[in-house]
């Protein structure tokens, strides 16, 4: 193992950089950190090299601990996506100067400079200087530099980022070479994933600091674990499969579930991916015995010429699931949106043509892991609060979602006994719940919160409101600062209801949130619950604010549709607290979601309002979603 | 068409204006530079000669010399120093530092001498305790080099962090994981980087040292033979009426000044026709 990364943790500030983050790349392998831009990809390498201190974490190379050495002493080759060449001095000199720090002496440092610039493709240009270089040389030369000296491994930063997309293939091809060649261990960073496809033997996708998933190329583009990575790396179509005993319907198909995917819960949700280039198109049906898969009949709404391939998206109803494109979920649209590719042909057998209608089917697909829900239950220390926690897990259960306790206390003293009580309540839920996690965290509950929320990913944030802030008139401080700093979705629980079979969407104040329509509708999905989504409307409105919250909730209803969601909407007029209230007790519903518009002085102050209106008189779990963008 | 016209006539119609700050120019200028020479050169050339061979004005002009040479050293040194750490070390109270060595371009030169006898002075705040253990800073050779020091400490400082600015950051880390300590990446890689900055700053630093006089008149107590700089023997010469020594030594000074102006302007020169 050439490199060994365990447990690393950078901050910058209050900014978590790299999230305990553990690696570890062969002998000879060329590694490639893949991500998008402020994901910490560089801060690794940079770390890897000397260049950054970690704030936890150790760095093995070659099998000795690194971690307290300076850069000079590690012995990285470095490559940075500036070139960084040294400009007063010649090509050849840039090359021997590794080694002249070494003290080797002249005669063989030109041998082996002139070896280097053969290697890199610049034989007899050793005495230019940077200036006299074009940009892709110079990268050559910085190459050449960082390997005279025989690194332990080579680490490089973006290094045709710089550079046009000609000498960019050409320089992609010359580095796998040499790296072939040299055999030299080498991780590379990229946000670009057609160059991570080309170099690397192995793919580590790395999101806000996470290593989310390592694996080869084809296995990350084929056989994603999950989601996140299923949608950064190429096209892909996601669709939601119902399962039902050990088979999987996917619109009008019933498909065996592969083995392995079989999970206990008779109707689960699984998320199947497909990718454009496998699914099939044709005008007439699919013969019975072709054994494709069916997924019904679809109309074209685009066709995009791309150069090499031609890409056509269809719609198709009586699917459910949604395909997200890379950053923008279709909302809206109940039928599902299917992307095929097709080869760019200069005499093409069959056009395209939007409007037509086309038999969608499939050969292959590939299982996602269950992302589930995580959710984390913040549970306050000697305050009675099981009730919530075991809410918490009843909610992850029906959710199949993994859940972490986290307790927050002032001091190490009072860990001991906080510690025993929580190992109780797990024991008494780990068999339900499977995936279960304890977390003692020391220091003031907002901060310790906030940090938590930051270095695990989590989908929904418990609070539980206390009997004794009845008395004050508020939220109480806790909540109401982690409401306005998480920017995150935060169900505030005082009584919690044993079911979840009714939630009830309102989209009351502010613009109509499509946040809060998919995170209810996401629950409602995994829970099967019924979902209503209530619109509070002004009485002085107009028609053509009235004809937009119509458009919205028919909307509203089609996204939920789309989620395999029952749905109903409602729309009140103001007074908007009353009429809420009435339809909670009325309608007898287990969760109230509320958006929470953008965090605007004015605006906050009149949704605060609201939101604690409706946690204090409905007495219902209410959770609480920021617009998101 | 009509912008190409109106081009035309305001190149040939620059007559006028030209020809207005020449008029300016001359008088302001032009002309007392030339009276220099034409009053050096009066008792003829040999007068001249004889004028400089004087043991003052030599002392005078190699001690000028001596100081330009040291404060520009010194300086160099000093100057590239703080120009490294104010470029490459973020720390608090770094913008006020930035700021204060910068100010003496702003402080008359008059002023410095004053503050610098106030502090070092027989009487002066710490002065006063080198007095009676007989060490006098000022009013000796010492004094001078202090206040070229004080006056002349933003040209280094004004021509090299531009350069060091300019620098990534990967140039110096680039250096440290091929395995270079902090001196060799200094040594090797920024050193070199740094030629022409620490050239032209050494230049003007000197050319200032070499004109300096409110300063050094305060501190000097301008004793001939001792600490008299030329500028100093100049004045003094023409406070006793010896106008054509005063010149011989002050035609001196000019050229001297000329010639480094010209080196540097050829150097800024060339360096901007590389870059671009």
């Amino acid at each position: 193992m050439s490199i060994v990364i365990t447990k690393l943790t950078k901050r910058f500030g209050k900014n978590l950089v790299v999230n305990n983050l553990s690696a570890e790349v062969n002998d000879g392998e060329l590694f490639v950190l893949l991500g998008g831009s402020g994901s910490g990809k560089s801060t690794i390498l940079r770390i890897i090299a000397g260049l950054t201190q970690p704030n936890t974490g150790t760095i093995v190379l070659n099998g000795k601990d690194v971690t307290a050495l300076p850069p000079q002493a590690r012995g990285t080759g470095f490559v940075f996506q500036n070139y960084s060449i040294f400009r007063h001095m010649t090509a050849a000199e840039n090359i021997q100067f590794g080694l002249r720090i070494r003290r080797i002496p002249g005669a063989q440092r030109r041998q082996r400079s002139e070896e280097l610039l053969d290697l890199v493709g610049l034989a007899g240009l050793g005495a230019r200087f940077p200036d006299q270089l074009s940009g892709g040389q110079q990268q050559r030369v910085a190459l050449a530099r960082a390997l005279a000296y025989q690194p332990a491994v080579l680490l490089l930063d973006e290094p045709f980022g710089a550079l046009d997309v000609k000498i960019r293939a050409q320089l992609r091809r010359t580095l796998k070479d040499i790296q072939r060649r040299l055999k030299v261990t080498t991780i590379l960073v990229t946000h670009d994933q057609e160059e991570a496809f080309e170099l690397a033997d192995q793919i580590g996708v790395i999101e806000r600091g996470s290593l989310i998933e390592t694996g080869s190329p084809e296995d990350l583009y084929h056989r994603p674990r999950t989601e996140f990575v299923a949608n950064f790396i190429g096209g892909s179509n996601v669709l939601t499969a119902q399962t039902h005993g050990d088979r999987m319907r996917i619109g009008s198909a019933d498909l065996p579930l592969p083995q392995g995917s079989r999970r206990n819960g008779s109707q689960m949700p699984v998320r199947i991916l497909f990718r454009p280039e496998t699914v099939l198109l044709q005008a007439e049906p699919f013969a019975v015995d072709s054994g494709v898969i069916v997924l019904g009949q679809g109309r074209i709404t685009e066709r995009v010429f791309a150069g090499s391939q031609q890409r056509i998206r269809l719609e198709l109803e009586g699917l459910q699931g949604d395909r997200p494109l890379v950053g923008e979920r279709h909302y809206g649209q109940r039928a599902a949106q299917i992307e095929a590719v097709r080869p760019s042909e200069l005499h093409p057998q069959f056009h395209f043509v939007k409007g037509q209608k086309l038999w969608v089917g499939l050969t292959q697909y590939h299982i996602l892991e269950a992302s589930g829900f995580k959710i984390l239950i913040c549970s306050e220390e000697g305050r009675g609060d099981e009730a919530i926690a075991e809410f918490g897990f009843r909610l992850a259960e029906t959710a199949g979602g993994r859940s972490t306790i986290l307790t927050v206390v002032d001091s190490a003293a009072s860990e001991s006994s906080t510690r025993e009580k929580l190992e109780r309540l797990r024991g008494l839920w780990l068999e339900r719940l499977g995936d279960l996690e304890l977390r003692i965290r020391q220091g003031t509950p907002i901060e310790e919160i906030l940090l938590e929320v930051q270095e695990s990913h989590y989908d929904l944030v418990i609070l539980g409101r206390h009997a004794r802030s009845h008395e004050t008139m508020g939220l109480g401080k806790t909540v109401r600062h982690l409401l306005e700093q998480l920017r995150m979705p935060v169900l505030i629980v005082q009584k919690p209801r044993s079911t979840l079979a009714r939630i009830l969407i309102c989209s009351a104040v502010g613009e109509p949130g499509k946040a809060d329509v998919h995170i209810g509708g996401r629950l409602a999905s995994l829970t099967g619950a019924l979902a209503t989504v209530l619109h509070v409307g002004h009485p002085g409105e107009t028609p053509e604010q009235r004809r937009r919250a119509e458009q919205h909730l028919h909307a509203a209803l089609s996204t939920l549709e789309a989620m395999g969601v029952t749905s109903e909407s409602k729309i009140r007029e103001e007074p908007a607290l009353e009429h809420i209230l009435r339809e909670v007790e009325e309608g007898e519903y287990d969760l109230v979601v509320i958006g929470a518009p953008a965090p605007r002085a004015t605006r906050r102050l009149r949704w605060h309002d609201l939101a604690e209106q409706i946690v204090k008189g409905a007495h219902r779990p209410v959770l609480v979603v920021p617009m998101v963008e | 068409m009509t912008t190409n016209t109106q081009g035309n006539s305001s190149r040939t119609s620059g007559l006028l204006p030209v020809s207005f700050l020449l008029m300016v120019l001359l008088p302001l200028l032009l002309m007392p530079l030339g009276a220099i020479y034409v009053f050096a050169v009066r008792g003829g050339l040999s007068g001249f000669l004889a004028t400089l061979r004087q043991p003052d004005a030599q002392f005078a002009l190699r001690f000028s010399l001596l100081i330009a040479f040291s404060t520009s050293l010194l300086n160099g040194v000093l100057g590239t120093f703080t120009a490294y750490v104010l470029a490459k070390h973020r720390f608090q109270g770094r913008e006020a530092l930035s700021v204060i060595v910068n100010l003496p371009v702003a402080i008359p030169t008059v002023v410095v001498g004053t503050s610098l006898l106030l502090l070092w002075g027989p009487i002066g705040l710490l002065g006063q305790f080198l007095d009676p253990v007989g060490i006098q800073p000022m009013f000796a050779p010492f004094g001078v080099l202090l206040a070229h020091l004080f006056v002349t400490f933003p040209y280094m400082l004004g021509a090299v962090k531009p350069v060091l600015d300019e620098l990534e950051v990967t140039y110096e880390e680039a250096a440290y994981t091929i395995g270079a300590n902090r001196w060799q990446a200094f040594r090797f890689v920024i050193l070199p980087a740094l030629r022409g900055g620490l050239f032209s700053g050494s230049l003007l630093t000197f050319a200032h040292s070499l004109g300096e006089f409110g300063a050094t008149v305060m501190v000097s107590g301008n004793l001939r033979l001792r600490t008299q700089t030329a500028p100093l023997y100049i004045f003094a010469q023409f406070e006793a009426g010896n106008i054509a020594t005063a010149n011989s030594v002050a035609a001196i000074l000019a050229t001297l000044s000329f010639v480094l102006f010209f080196v540097l302007l050829r150097f800024t020169e060339r360096r901007s026709q590389r870059l671009t």
